[in-house]
């Protein structure tokens, strides 16, 4: 299968390794793997503001470099919600490209979403440890994103998951809010933190690098500078991707 | 609009940065959050044994609610003519100074000094305590939870429970005052104690009270009748003891039948508190009648605008769906770190930050729609499937719409998206800015102060793995 991967704005500049190992699992389950070269951003932070102009171009934009693949995959349940959900509702009034946007829509996949989803997939990688998995809210409520990166994690041999109390509620990141708001966010993200101490894992695991930055953002200026904060991309494809 | 002059929701950014800092208020939050939030998974996860199903039930509801807002006059004049029938007056209210008017003009005529009230977030919006005050007429809040705001002064922070926000020492320390004893160290094994203490005050109350006022959880169009949902029972005494009754509630709260307000029952109470139903529900139908051993003399009903009638047919008419349940607040991550005094105006949470800017001006709460991580804890738990983040942001781009956005915050959004539009000028910034961040991350691999986004290194790093891009390193790749 060929398909398109869209490695996210936030994964482009603060994490390269996240697309690497996207990269990396998607062509170990067998697939032929793009990566549109004129892709930047969604377009999610200037809907978010409230600015729809732009939100549109960015929309459009998107669409027009990924309709062409049979498949669009995203290491972002944030990102993918928003191509997948958003984008259709926010062209709708737009004949062409209303379409346009729910064929699109119709082929985009979040990571974990799509490697459950190949038959016979395992992860290449082996991981010494526990992990607990934070529940992003835009995967989670937003494309039903719940056991699908449980089970490709359980299947990594050595690795065990142990869930921590409260695993789906928010962690205060928000995009914008997070700046916006920073002493509120700051103020939730503590509470993760606190649940995701009470387990003791040795690393957090979740499926957006936004979360993840956050959280690990706030444990380590909490003095926790051991638990690991991964995205299951990493876990799943291991080493130095 | 006129209660914009009451609202304080211009100023969240400071009442939330004061009450993330206010260790108190924390302790009573942490407290109350996996209470409300335990309770209602129980109450939903109950609904099998009652071969009943949420989502179903929930789309039940939702037909109920769309059904009335369809024709809202309609059923209004229904229930005008069928509550007059019952012996009732009925009256209307355009905003809060026509509340406080009618509300005072009914207790002149009747000779009222006293008033007993059950909980009605309509007089909240009306501010009818302090207009009442000014009257001459003392109002006295019976809901132990309003009961106890209105001893600290305040005005109550949550919907349901008014005085969470409340540590059971700081209402140690009111009663005491109130009722002239030396304060005591309190546990909560003492609830009961200080419940029954209160209570025994209120009681002289309710039994000199010429007047009680009281909201409506519903108003039923066929019957003319008012519903009170309640768990304390002082709303049936507020309702029926006092010689006028006097029901405050929005024009939205109409259902059309008995049976519809069943089917609503299956789930506010167990949306609010898990309860398969709440220890009181009165239903209240006209006057005393000869013959009845209790009941009013004379029931006026009020029935207020207060900027509802603007979202029919609006793109913010879903939220007249709302049924006051307080779910969204209880699974919201901003409420739990806030409480509610800092919305700054009658409802807190995901529906306040809906409503507060309908109901009292865009202008007037510019940060609210945007205090939402958009998570949708409250959209999904919501009983009547309002869609609470997709109304927060139309009201951001309603903001956007009237140029109320800070020109800077714009400019930068315009700009970056300007960039974003252009993949090699794209890459061009983003590879700066992967050095830049890089280098002030340092070997640690973390940014602890961040001039361009202090708010996110005031409480948290910034964590940077890399000096190099994704798509950097990919065409590095690409061409080894
Ligand atoms: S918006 Fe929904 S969840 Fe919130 S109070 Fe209203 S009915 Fe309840």
């Amino acid at each position: 299968m060929r398909l398109a991967l869209y490695v996210t704005c936030l994964v482009d500049l603060m994490r390269p390794s996240v697309g690497f190992a996207s990269l990396r699992l998607l062509e170990a389950a067998g697939c032929e793997v793009i990566v549109p070269s004129g892709q930047t951003c969604c377009g999610q932070p200037a809907w978010s503001a409230g600015d729809r102009a732009p939100a549109v171009d960015l929309a459009k934009k998107a669409i027009a470099e990924l309709e062409e693949f049979e498949q669009v995959v995203v290491p972002s349940g944030s990102c993918a919600d928003h191509i997948r959900n958003v984008y259709p509702q926010m062209l709708a009034d737009d004949p062409e490209w209303s379409a346009r946007a729910n064929k699109l829509a119709a082929r985009t996949s979040e990571l974990s979403e799509f490697l459950a989803r190949q038959p016979g997939f395992t992860a290449p990688a082996a991981f010494d440890g526990t992990i607990t998995y934070h529940d992003s809210c835009k995967g989670l409520r937003g494309l039903g994103i719940k056991h699908q990166p449980r089970e490709l994690l359980r299947k990594v041999s050595g690795l065990s998951l142990q869930e921590m109390s409260d695993c789906e509620e928010c962690c205060g990141f928000g995009g914008a809010f997070s700046v916006k708001f920073g002493d509120v966010s700051t103020q939730i993200v503590d509470r993760k933190c606190a649940t995701i101490a009470e387990v003791g894992a040795d690393a957090v695991v979740g499926g957006d690098l936004g979360c993840l930055l956050n959280i690990e953002g706030r444990l380590r200026r909490r003095g926790d500078q051991t638990t690991r904060v991964l995205h299951f991309a990493e876990v799943l494809a291991g080493g130095d991707s | 609009m006129t209660h914009a002059k009451h609202s304080q929701a211009m100023h969240f950014q400071a009442r939330a940065a004061e009450k993330v800092r206010n260790p108190v208020l924390q302790r009573a939050l942490q407290k109350a959050k996996p209470l409300f939030v335990g309770k209602r998974a129980k109450g939903m996860a109950a609904l099998g044994e009652d071969g009943l199903e949420f989502e179903g039930l929930r789309s039940a509801c939702v037909d109920i609610r769309n059904r009335v807002l369809a024709d809202l006059d309609v059923w209004l004049a229904i229930f005008e003519e069928r509550a007059k029938a019952t012996g009732a007056e009925v009256l209307w209210a355009r905003d809060g100074d026509e509340i406080c008017d009618l509300v005072i003009d009914v207790a002149r005529r009747h000779g009222v000094t006293k008033a007993t009230k059950s909980k009605s977030m309509l007089s909240e919006e009306a501010h009818l305590n302090e207009a009442l005050a000014a009257a001459g007429i003392r109002p006295v809040e019976t809901d132990l939870g309003e009961y106890i705001v209105q001893l600290a002064g305040e005005a109550p922070s949550h919907i349901i429970a008014p005085a969470v926000h409340k540590t059971i020492h700081e209402v140690e320390e009111l009663f005491a005052k109130e009722h002239g004893r030396p304060i005591e160290t309190r546990t909560s094994a003492d609830i009961p104690a200080m419940a029954r203490e209160a209570r025994e005050v209120l009681r002289q109350h309710f039994l000199s009270a010429e007047m009680g006022i009281s909201g409506a959880n519903f108003l039923i169009a066929e019957t003319g009748t008012a519903v009170l949902v309640t768990n304390e029972g002082n709303g049936r005494m507020v309702t029926t003891l006092p010689k006028v009754h006097v029901v405050i509630t929005g024009i939205e709260k109409l259902v059309p039948t008995l049976e519809d307000f069943a089917t609503l029952m299956r789930l506010l109470p167990r949306s609010a508190t898990g309860q398969t139903i709440s220890n009181y529900v009165s239903l209240l139908t006209g006057t005393r009648q000869p013959g009845d051993r209790d009941g009013p003399e004379k029931t006026v009903f009020i029935l207020v605008d207060n900027g509802r009638a603007d979202l029919l047919g609006s793109a913010y008419q879903d939220m007249l769906r709302c049924i006051r349940c307080g779910a969204c607040m209880n699974h919201c991550p901003v409420y739990f770190s806030l409480g509610g005094h800092a919305y700054g105006w009658v409802y807190p949470g995901p529906m306040g930050s809906v409503l507060t800017p309908l109901y009292t001006g865009i202008e007037n709460a510019l940060d609210l729609p945007h205090a939402s991580t958009g998570c949708n804890q409250c959209g999904t738990v919501c009983p009547v499937r309002i869609p609470l983040p997709s109304l927060m942001h139309r009201l951001r781009e309603a903001q956007t719409e009237r140029g109320l956005r800070p020109w800077s915050e714009r400019l930068w959004l315009r700009a970056w998206a300007w960039i974003a539009r252009r993949p090699a000028l794209y890459r061009w910034f983003a590879r700066r800015a992967a050095r830049y961040l890089g280098w002030l991350a340092g070997d640690e691999g973390r940014i602890q102060v961040f001039g361009l986004a202090p708010g996110w290194t005031e409480g948290r790093d910034l964590p940077v793995a890399s000096n190099r891009t994704f798509h950097e390193l990919y065409a590095a790749r690409k061409r080894a």
